[in-house]
């Protein structure tokens, strides 16, 4: 009893014959690829030169600035931190009823991997350098939410002797969401209004 | 215990460093004590009465004067006691309980800030509350409710 070559077909079902396999060397030629690449041939340099022409007029970011704005605002990584209540609804919009990561936000532990602070709560003086060292740390660009009335402008502790009245004392604020706390919806809001800054972004 | 009884032990232990005793709902009563002998009215208090619990101290302004209260609890006697002190003056000051009890380092810290009062050998007199370099006492009547702006000028430290 011998056994069969390991290298060929083998039939898959008794009685049938083995399938044919096509040959390396009798690939057909395709005239519209030839075709592409005469096209490519001319179109390549064309467009290097009108390339080079339009970096040398406008500047390099006239061209990478839309692919930056088109990545940046549908991946925004807000930094994941509580300062008061708000922090129960930002919580709340990453659970399974609201589901923030539909839009690409992602909250992270570390301000280096942050693009996005949402200022979640009642900011008071002792709590401020902390905040201000945070925002520091984190690469640019980054954008900043004042979310809920406390951090919009102190809220209802305005005239108290310890809350800053508005983040915007000590970091610039690109958007403010109302509320008392803002609901979830609210905060969902917020973020797609800010990736429409994001889109309509010129410097 | 009645209270006779435990004015004549009071009286017995704290001798004339306490001013008077005033009888305080469900309590032992309020000891009110010269400030001068503070450190031998909590030595006293401490050891020889069995109060080993400190649970608050807290301060009070009067305007006139300012008042510093201690909240104390035994185990063995199972009641608390209040002990308490007037401060006069521009600058009240008073000695420290954190060496009797270690628990009132933070209460001190927060009397100091919030109303006032200087802690005299206390081992880590500062801010708790407020950040550092704060201009004000928050809880005496004379603080005005300020304007933000006005108060983050004075309180701005970043």
């Amino acid at each position: 009893m011998s056994a069969a070559p390991e290298n060929l077909p083998r039939p898959l079902t008794p009685g049938m014959p083995p399938p044919v396999l096509p040959m390396a060397d009798a690939a057909p030629a395709i005239p519209f690829l030839e075709i592409e690449a005469l096209r490519a041939q001319q179109f390549i340099p064309a467009a290097k030169e009108a390339l080079g022409a339009m970096i040398a007029e406008q500047g390099r970011d006239r061209l990478t600035r839309p692919v930056f704005n088109w990545a940046g605002r549908n991946s925004l990584f807000p930094l994941h931190w509580g300062l008061a209540c708000c922090a129960i609804e930002f919580a709340a919009a990453f659970g399974a009823r609201w589901d923030a990561e539909r839009f690409g936000v992602v909250p992270r532990s570390s301000p280096r991997q942050c693009d996005l602070m949402i200022v979640n709560g009642t900011v008071t003086w002792k709590v401020a350098h902390k905040l201000v060292t945070l925002y520091e740390q984190m690469p640019e660009p980054k954008w900043v939410i004042a979310m809920g009335n406390c951090a919009t402008g102190g809220g209802p502790f305005r005239t108290a002797y310890s809350v800053v009245p508005g983040v915007d004392k000590l970091v610039p604020v690109d958007l403010y969401i109302a509320g008392c706390p803002p609901r979830p919806e609210a905060m969902l809001d917020g973020i797609l209004k800010l990736e429409q800054l994001i889109r309509e972004r010129k410097e | 215990m009645a209270a006779e009884e435990w004015a004549q032990e009071l009286a017995r232990h704290l001798g004339d460093r306490m001013i008077s005793l005033t009888p305080f709902a469900r309590t032992l009563g309020r000891v009110k004590f010269r400030p001068e002998a503070a450190r031998e009215i909590f030595r006293a208090v401490h050891d020889d009465l069995g109060f080993d619990h400190l649970s608050m101290v807290g301060g009070i302004d009067w305007v006139d004067r300012r008042e510093v209260i201690y909240t104390l609890w035994s185990d063995r006697r199972v009641a608390y006691l209040f002990l308490s002190a007037d401060l006069v003056g521009e600058a009240p000051h008073i000695e420290t309980a954190s060496a009797v009890w270690p628990g009132a380092n933070w209460h001190e810290r927060e009397t100091w800030e919030l109303v006032g009062i200087q802690f005299d050998h206390h081992p880590d007199l500062r801010h708790l509350l407020m950040p550092d370099g704060y201009a004000f006492n928050p809880l005496l009547r004379s603080f005005k409710l300020h304007e933000p702006e006005e108060l983050e000028v004075k309180t701005r430290h970043v």
